[in-house]
């Protein structure tokens, strides 16, 4: 285990800059109204801006801006500029969150709601449960309680081991 | 050396992207869905979205002989969703090297493209050891994109 150094990143909501929620449910052909409708509520009574991607998801916020999809540039920079990220347990969505190095808040989708063909989002987020930039949340009361702590970064608690094999495999064979 | 990487156009590709350090120096393009995340990439090819559709599988497969026959790359690389099902199986008929990753998010279970892929990738690589046991002895565990 490497030593895990905490950094302070200025996305406070006490400081006032860049106080952004980004919320994201990823490219999946099924809709996510559950936590966008939630995320809407919420919304409209803080004064953080919210920003939504909302893919295939029928509900259209009216107390946030949105858009279904975007090129993965302004994704990007979205995960980047937030305080914090409201995301499905997608990997995609997931892996961008870590790589601009902003904390993230994971609702699942749950085959039970028709937001998903299996709970597999279930057992990654119970995976990532231990890591500590990602707030697991599994019930959408659950979610304003969350969005109130004031969140940092902690950097070296990912490393990726399948880079360094797969380099050496693809060596291998050249 | 020529790679293909072929996943569908969200999470699937984000995670190839993670990878992309792992190929450097390599001739590199892509097979992938159209869509605002794949527009960005410079090398590729790109089709409809097959999802459950079996008819667009079937219009698919000539395509992606098409590529496999003009590009001749010397290794397929798939981080999954079904676009990889007609790639390898055309890879197969092709005497092409193939290798299957299962997506970070299949933590317990096989997704059905692992399985359909399984038995025709020549390396078939798992994200979380306790996959292993669900695959047969083929598959591999050598770390994960976190």
């Amino acid at each position: 285990m490497e030593a895990v150094t905490l950094q302070i990143r200025e996305k406070s909501p006490v400081l006032g800059e860049c106080a952004l929620i980004f919320v994201t449910v990823g490219s999946h052909y099924q809709g996510f109204d559950r936590l966008v409708k939630k995320m809407d509520e919420i919304a409209g009574k803080i004064d953080e801006k919210v920003i939504m991607q909302i893919g295939n998801t029928k509900y259209k916020p009216v107390n946030a801006e949105y858009f279904e999809f975007a090129e993965y540039s302004k994704i990007q920079k979205l995960n980047s500029d937030a305080r914090i990220i409201v995301s499905h347990a997608g990997v995609g969505s997931i892996l961008t969150a870590f790589e601009q190095k902003t904390h993230l808040i994971i609702f699942p989708r749950l085959k039970r709601y028709n937001e998903v063909v299996d709970d597999h989002q279930l057992q990654i987020a119970k995976e990532l449960a231990e890591n500590p930039n990602v707030t697991v949340v599994n019930d959408v009361e659950g979610l304003e309680e969350a969005l109130k702590i004031d969140f940092s970064f902690v950097e070296g608690s990912n490393g990726n081991r399948l880079v360094p094999s797969l380099k050496k495999y693809i060596f291998s064979i050249s | 050396m020529k790679i293909c990487l072929t996943c569908s156009h969200g999470g699937h590709l984000t995670e190839i992207l993670q990878l992309m350090d792992a190929f450097e120096g390599n001739d590199i393009f892509f097979i992938t869905y159209e869509g605002a995340r794949s527009s960005e990439l410079t090398r590729k090819y790109t089709m409809k979205n097959l999802g459950k559709k079996p008819l667009r599988f079937l219009l698919s497969v000539p395509k992606v002989f098409g590529i496999l026959l003009r590009e001749k790359p010397d290794i397929i690389i798939s981080t999954g969703s079904e676009i990889a099902i007609p790639v390898f199986y055309a890879a197969k008929v092709l005497r092409i090297k193939t290798m299957f990753i299962e997506s970070l998010c299949r933590v317990e279970e096989p997704s059905l493209t692992g399985k359909i892929l399984y038995p025709v990738s020549d390396v078939f690589l798992v994200q979380w050891k306790q996959l292993l046991f669900k695959f047969g002895r083929k598959a591999q565990y050598w770390g994960n994109v976190l």
